[in-house]
């Protein structure tokens, strides 16, 4: 072996372990000598395919020679361009390339290739494609045969490929089975990179599959209405809060872009708060604020909210318990001491009490019309609502995400008059 | 309280002259000692008061013999004429089995005898009750009417009510309904349904106002699931009235009235289809714009919810004796049955788990007749004891006791007692209602714990502060007492010994109980030491604390009972000697169960995951836990 050789060998050898250490662990900090050592295959290009260890399409401005060269499977892609890009499609695609190329030839740029196609296809979440995709790889070849190789990690480039499709399905979550272990097993044997990572992902994703108490729908619903239901049940843990459709889109076929006039209202308010909206003082007013933006997976929705300020301590009242109240035992006992310290469990926590919120709504629409649709529907059930004045705090335009927050801006003034006019008029309307 | 306590001193005045009566409580003889302490709220602070329990009561020969006269042919009527299979599939008690009721006197059980009724002491109501609780629909049919119907009357009317009201309500011309509970709507998720609260006074929300002329009551509102709402003539309603408070600002308050069905504006829904006691009349009153005139507040103004707490405290000691008749029938029917069943060439009586469920039977039925005519002596003692919190024992006690003794003797019977043939089906949907109405038993069992907190709790005010300010000498000593009860001290309390107040047979039962008590004292000092006022808000630990209550004062009843038996040579004492000695043993171990519980840092107590599963369970309003099938991969 010449010196040249060896050199190469163990630029080679340290770019495997980089990347692979890299994938298995996934600390920030081990990324960064790696994306210098990912010159193998291509630029630092920015990370927008799905996972980094999947080389970013070539660029165009590069000559013909790599294009050509990275491009080499692309036709395979491209042989029905008539048909749809579907599951079947990219099946047919990847069977195509083992027919053609018996001795698999090219097999991790094939693969690379097709991963970065999947989300084209529709595929990218679907385990058995995945599992095609590793069925490419030759089996038995990259198995280690003795300790040294398995210490010296044997075939680099191809186990790191391995563990591009495992990264890949595991950025969307899809958990690897059986099949998987056994092609892994296979191809690169139990004691492999890609096996380990393999291994890992059964731990971790069987813990993590349920660990969000709050878990969101993979697929959302189209309907806007029915998004702001789910934004508005995520929001509101109570399940014995009622959802309100206020108003229905007036053009509901219409997808998205329903008609300006007549956008979408969907409330929903808790019986506590219905409770406390009943017992607010009607000489403070309440305060409708808005938009703020709430995530649902890759969707941003708005909403608003009805809320008032804290009242000052001297005007709260003290909750007393009576005394003829329950008619079968005493509520609470004549005694001049208390729970002493060593039962007292409470934490010394400092707690910033907010105001009351009383509803919150989504709506298609965030002007002060819209809102003030909502305020009428919510008196239906909030008779005391017609005697409260409602301001109006609403952020600039829509679709933006609010810098400041909203108890700093001043309300409109006109904007307050005119709605508490707009309510004494209706309370006026309501007595007559 | 104070105007039934001056009410019924008259009573008994008037009655002394009158010397023949058959059954009174004026034979009895009038000591003039001061009030005795009651025994039920001296057992917190550690103390018997034997005088109190010991010996059990007795009642006179001639009581005796006139009220066997009486129990005689009103035991044939219930043997013989009562169909209770037909009053509950029919829904209703039929016309002439409520006349011949009403002739029998039963309506009139407690009515004093110048107001036409029985004049009966709580013994001889408790010795009746047996026999009426072979029917449950008639039972709580007759409860209804005399034991908080009319009661409120008995207790709190004056003169007049009573003179216009009690005769023919004693007679049956008339029947009673109290009337408390209040629907209150509560919106959810799916339109509206309705909650009723009959604990919660706040949710009454019947209205009385008075007239222009200041001569009447204009009653408003609704009352749901009264007992005889449909049949009666009378009712106790409690409505809210305005009343000036003493600095003059006007307040809401309860006020009890006398109504009856013909002031107009009463009317009644259809009657309710129940679990058990179907053949009682249960349905919702409304009353509109009835005009109620004032001579028939009943008390003060404003004063309805202490009439409505002693009506209902009074009227709870006589379901231990109404159970207890209702098993002593169930078991000869299941004891008949399993000696002549055979299985396996052995007859059913034979197998050791089916003897384990009679034993159990006896020894229920046993403790809470003792408990229960325990009380009734109690109640029948001259001075006018507050026996509620022995009472609610007793209601406790004897409705869990059913509900077990029922089920288990359905369990004998095989698939036989799950027929509608048979009345045993019947007997175990009667004896639900048992656990739920005249205070559920969490809501009782709160009530004796705190009731009995709140009266050892002043009484350790001055130890319990000098504790916690750290008083060197009191710290010291009860360091001391704490040691030596750990290095374990045998505890004497004076029952056993020579002149022991306990029959030797039961000595052993009765260190037990000394112990146990012994130990409560000390748990509910530290307790209160521990929690102060606040204990209000640990219902686990107050319901530890009533079980162990309750099961002191069945040890204390049976002891008692056992060793007059024992004394007095009763027939079958020894059988009473192994019922006492049976129950005290498992209340004991039960009971230094309940009290190592209630030690801090106690591993039996599991509280605190207790009270985790159920916040997680409500949160979600759901069982929570994924599907044994489920997999994440």
């Amino acid at each position: 072996m010449s010196w040249a050789q060896a050199i190469l060998l163990a630029r080679g050898l340290s770019r495997g372990w980089g990347g692979i250490f890299g994938a298995l662990s996934g600390a920030p900090f081990s990324q960064v000598p790696l994306r210098a050592a990912r010159g193998l295959h291509g630029s630092l290009a920015a990370r927008n395919s799905d996972s980094w260890l999947v080389p970013p399409p070539p660029e165009p401005r590069k000559g013909p020679g790599p294009t050509k060269a990275l491009a080499l499977h692309e036709e395979l892609f491209q042989q029905a361009p008539e048909g749809a890009r579907d599951k079947a499609n990219f099946v047919r695609a990847v069977q195509n390339f083992g027919q053609h190329n018996v001795h698999k030839r090219g097999h991790v740029d094939f693969i690379y290739l097709a991963l970065r196609k999947m989300r084209e296809y529709g595929v990218e979440r679907d385990l058995a494609v995945y599992n095609l995709l590793l069925d490419v790889f030759p089996k038995e070849v990259f198995r280690p045969r003795s300790i040294f190789q398995s210490i010296f990690i044997h075939y680099p480039r191809q186990q790191e490929c391995g563990i591009a499709v495992l990264e890949q399905m595991e950025s969307h979550g899809v958990m690897p089975n059986k099949e998987t272990e056994f092609l892994l097993i296979q191809i690169f044997g139990r004691k492999s990179y890609p096996m380990l990572k393999f291994v890992r992902m059964k731990l971790w994703f069987s813990r993590f599959k349920n660990i969000n108490p709050f878990p969101v729908p993979r697929d959302l619903p189209q309907d806007p209405v029915d998004l702001a239901k789910l934004g508005l049940r995520h929001m509101e843990p109570n399940l014995s809060a009622t959802v309100t459709i206020y108003q229905m889109p007036s053009s509901k076929d219409s997808t998205g872009a329903a008609d300006p006039a007549e956008p979408h209202i969907v409330g929903i308010q808790t019986p506590d708060q219905q409770a406390a909206l009943a017992n607010h003082n009607p000489a403070r007013p309440v305060f409708v604020e808005g938009p703020f933006s709430l995530w649902l997976r890759d969707k941003c929705v708005y909403y608003h909210i009805l809320r008032a300020d804290l009242l000052p301590p001297e005007e709260r009242e003290v909750e007393e318990i009576p005394e003829e109240w329950n008619l079968y035992y005493p509520m609470q006992l004549d005694l001049d001491y208390g729970r002493s310290g060593w039962d007292d469990y409470e934490f010394d926590i400092h707690k910033v009490e907010e105001g009351p919120v009383f509803a919150i709504c989504m709506a298609g629409a965030h002007d002060q019309a819209t809102l003030a649709k909502w305020i009428q529907g919510l008196q239906e059930t909030n008779p005391a609502l017609a005697q409260i004045p409602v301001v109006f705090r609403l952020a600039g335009s829509t679709g933006e995400l609010r810098a400041s927050s909203s108890g700093l801006e001043e309300p409109p003034p006109p904007e307050g008059q005119e709605e508490e006019e707009d309510n004494q008029q209706r309370q006026q309307q309501g007595q007559s | 309280m104070v105007v039934a306590v001056l009410f019924l001193r008259r009573v008994v005045a008037a009655r002394a002259p009158r010397a023949p009566v058959a059954f009174a409580t004026s034979r009895r003889p009038l000591r003039t000692s001061p009030r005795s302490r009651a025994f039920a709220k001296e057992l917190f602070l550690g103390k018997i008061e034997k005088k109190e329990v010991f010996p059990f009561p007795e009642v006179s020969q001639d009581e005796l013999n006139e009220v066997t006269q009486f129990v005689g042919p009103v035991e044939k009527f219930f043997a013989e004429e009562v169909d209770s299979q037909r009053i509950d599939r029919e829904g209703r008690i039929p016309n002439e089995t409520l006349e011949k009721l009403k002739s029998l006197g039963l309506f009139g059980m407690q009515v004093p005898e110048e107001y036409g009724g029985l004049g009966l002491s709580n013994t001889m109501y408790a010795r009746l009750g047996e026999i009426v609780g072979l029917d449950a629909s008639i039972a709580v049919t007759l409860a209804a009417h005399q034991a908080i119907g009319l009661k409120g009357i008995i207790l709190a009317g004056n003169k007049e009510q009573k003179a216009r009201y009690l005769p023919k309500l004693a007679s049956g011309e008339h029947i009673a309904a109290f009337c408390l509970t209040e629907p209150s709507s509560v919106a959810l998720l799916n339109g509206v349904f309705c909650v009723r609260s009959g604990s919660d006074v706040a949710s009454i929300k019947s209205r009385a106002t008075l007239s222009e002329d200041k001569k009447h009551y204009i009653l408003n509102g609704s009352k749901v699931w009264i007992t005889n709402g449909g049949m009666a003539n009378i009712f106790t309603v409690f409505a809210k009235t305005e009343v000036v408070d003493s600095d003059s600002s006007v307040k809401d308050k309860i006020t009890a009235f006398i109504v009856e069905r013909d002031f107009g504006g009463v009317t009644n829904g259809k009657p309710e289809d129940k679990l058990g006691i179907r053949g009682s009349n249960t349905c919702e009153v409304r009353f509109e714009n009835t005009r109620v005139p004032i001579e028939n507040v009943l008390g003060e103004v404003g004063g309805g919810f202490k009439v409505a707490m002693s009506t209902l405290n009074s009227g709870r000691f006589s379901m231990g004796s109404t159970v207890a008749g209702m098993l002593k029938k169930l078991i000869e029917m299941t004891a008949a049955y399993a000696c002549t069943r055979k299985q396996f060439n052995k007859s059913l009586g034979e197998f050791g788990l089916i003897q384990e469920k009679f034993a159990l039977m006896a020894q229920k039925t046993y403790v809470m007749e003792s408990m229960a005519y325990l009380t009734a002596g109690m109640l029948d003692q001259p001075g006018f004891p507050d026996c509620s919190i022995e009472a609610a024992m007793v209601k406790v006690f004897s409705s869990e006791g059913a509900w077990q003794c029922v089920s288990e003797a359905l369990q004998v019977l095989g698939g036989l007692g799950y027929m509608r043939d048979y009345p045993y089906e019947r007997l175990l949907r009667d004896s639900r209602i048992l656990l739920i109405f005249e205070g559920t038993n969490e809501i009782l069992r709160m009530y004796i714990a705190l009731t009995g907190l709140q009266h050892a709790g002043r009484i350790l005010t001055a130890r319990v502060n000098e504790l916690k300010s750290g008083n060197v000498s009191t710290v010291i000593e009860t360091v001391g007492q704490r040691l030596r009860d750990s290095l374990g001290r045998t505890v004497d309390l004076g029952l056993t010994g020579k002149l022991g107040v306990v029959h030797p047979s039961v000595a052993d039962s009765a260190n037990k109980l000394e112990e146990n008590v012994y130990y409560f004292g000390r748990t509910v000092e530290t307790l209160l030491l521990r929690f102060g006022k606040t204990i209000v808000e640990e219902q686990m630990v107050l319901k530890r604390v009533a079980n162990v209550l309750i099961n002191l004062y069945g040890m204390t009843a049976v002891l008692s009972r056992a060793s007059r038996s024992i004394r007095m040579g009763v027939r079958n004492h020894d059988h009473e000697v192994l019922l006492a000695n049976i129950f005290c043993a498992e209340a004991y171990y039960q009971n230094l169960f309940t009290l190592s519980q209630l030690d801090k840092y106690s591993p039996e107590n599991l509280d605190e995951q207790i009270k985790k599963v159920s916040q997680q369970v409500l949160e979600k309003q759901a069982y929570i836990c994924a599907h044994p099938l489920e997999r994440t991969f």
